[in-house]
């Protein structure tokens, strides 16, 4: 989608964080990306990376993939997808209830 | 030195959601009822909305956003149907975001407005992900586009509340099956209410503009819950 512009909100969240954290020094971060948050993992990685080197250096990148979840309209029976469209292994019914995988955030930062 | 971790846990997009929070308050206080119009480029928002504003002008008081990526077409073709339009002319963007609708409803004179269409920018994948404040996120496939659409574009169909086929006038010189793509929908998302219409002909038109009177009606009615 546009990975470039979420990495700015990334870096702009971390500038946030370290601005709580004085004397420290960012070497590490970690963010989080749901199966169905439609965002390319590698593209995300490679933007993050730009944009963390533009104002730190040597931060450690990493896009921590989270897995999707569905919940069954049928049977309420909740069980993890790679893609639509979902059917329940239980009942065999259609479920639109997504119930995780569809997050994006800041998970960790590693300060030194 | 040895490095320490830091739990964060914030959303990346939490700056639009806070601003998409604050407009849907604003909007629901007025009794606003607001549709997110998605679709690809081409499959005839901005034609709907002009048909569909001809439709409810007389009864209803509108009002529409409209995005593009360049030029403010859409928006010209509106405001000629003497309704007031706010243009966001992205230059670039992908997809309207919360601050610029934010910013558009400032412009707009909302006290008395019934209704407000958001023109999305012409795109199936990233206007999905931003949530603008709407009441409802409606998405449009045009017939000329492919039964699959729904299963290619899965967020799209998923987040929205009502699917609208256009330009079914040219079924017949198709082969494109209105059943396959509706159960294409219904397969992301059973809940999706369907209209099948066209701006060329007319039909569906009426079922559909009824359905966003409903809604304006049922949206008020809260308002005024909520106010008394």
């Amino acid at each position: 989608m546009h990975e470039m512009s979420l990495a700015l909100e990334v870096r702009s969240i971390c500038e946030q964080e370290l601005a709580q954290l004085p004397e420290t020094r960012i070497t590490a971060l970690g963010v989080e990306v749901g199966a169905f948050s439609g965002v390319e993992v590698d593209n995300l990685q490679f933007c993050l990376e730009v944009v963390m080197a533009e104002r730190f250096n040597g931060v450690a990148c990493e896009v921590i993939r989270e897995p999707g979840t569905a919940a069954c309209l049928g049977c309420g029976h909740e069980f993890e997808v790679e893609r639509a469209p979902f059917e329940c292994p239980e009942c065999g019914v259609f479920a639109r209830g997504i119930s995780g995988g569809q997050g994006l955030k800041v998970s960790y930062l590693e300060v030194e | 030195m040895s490095a320490e971790r830091v739990a964060v846990e914030k959303k990346v997009l939490s700056a639009n959601d806070q601003l998409a929070a604050a407009n849907r308050e604003r909007l629901a206080d007025l009794g606003i009822f607001s549709i997110n119009l998605i679709s690809s480029p081409g499959s005839g928002k901005t034609t709907l909305l002009e048909k569909t504003v001809d439709l409810l002008k007389p009864q209803l008081r509108l009002g529409v956003v409209a995005g593009d990526v360049q030029t403010t077409n859409d928006a010209d073709r509106l405001v000629r149907h003497g309704i007031p339009v706010e243009a966001i002319e992205t230059g670039g963007g992908c997809h309207l975001d919360a601050r610029q609708v934010s910013r558009s409803l400032e412009a707009l004179e909302l006290p008395g407005m019934d209704l407000l269409f958001i023109e999305n920018v012409g795109n199936l994948v990233c206007p999905s992900s931003f949530d603008l404040g709407e009441s409802m996120k409606v998405v449009l496939m045009s017939v000329t586009e492919g039964e699959d659409k729904p299963l290619k574009y899965p967020a799209a169909f998923r987040r929205a509340h009502a699917l609208v086929l256009t330009k079914v006038d040219l079924v017949p010189h198709l082969q494109f099956s209105m059943e396959m793509a509706v159960d294409n929908a219904r397969t992301i998302n059973p809940e999706l209410q369907v209209f099948t219409t066209s701006s060329f002909s007319g039909e569906g038109l009426a079922d559909w503009s009824g359905w966003l009177v409903d809604n304006v009606s049922r949206c008020k009615r809260s308002a005024e819950g909520a106010r008394s």
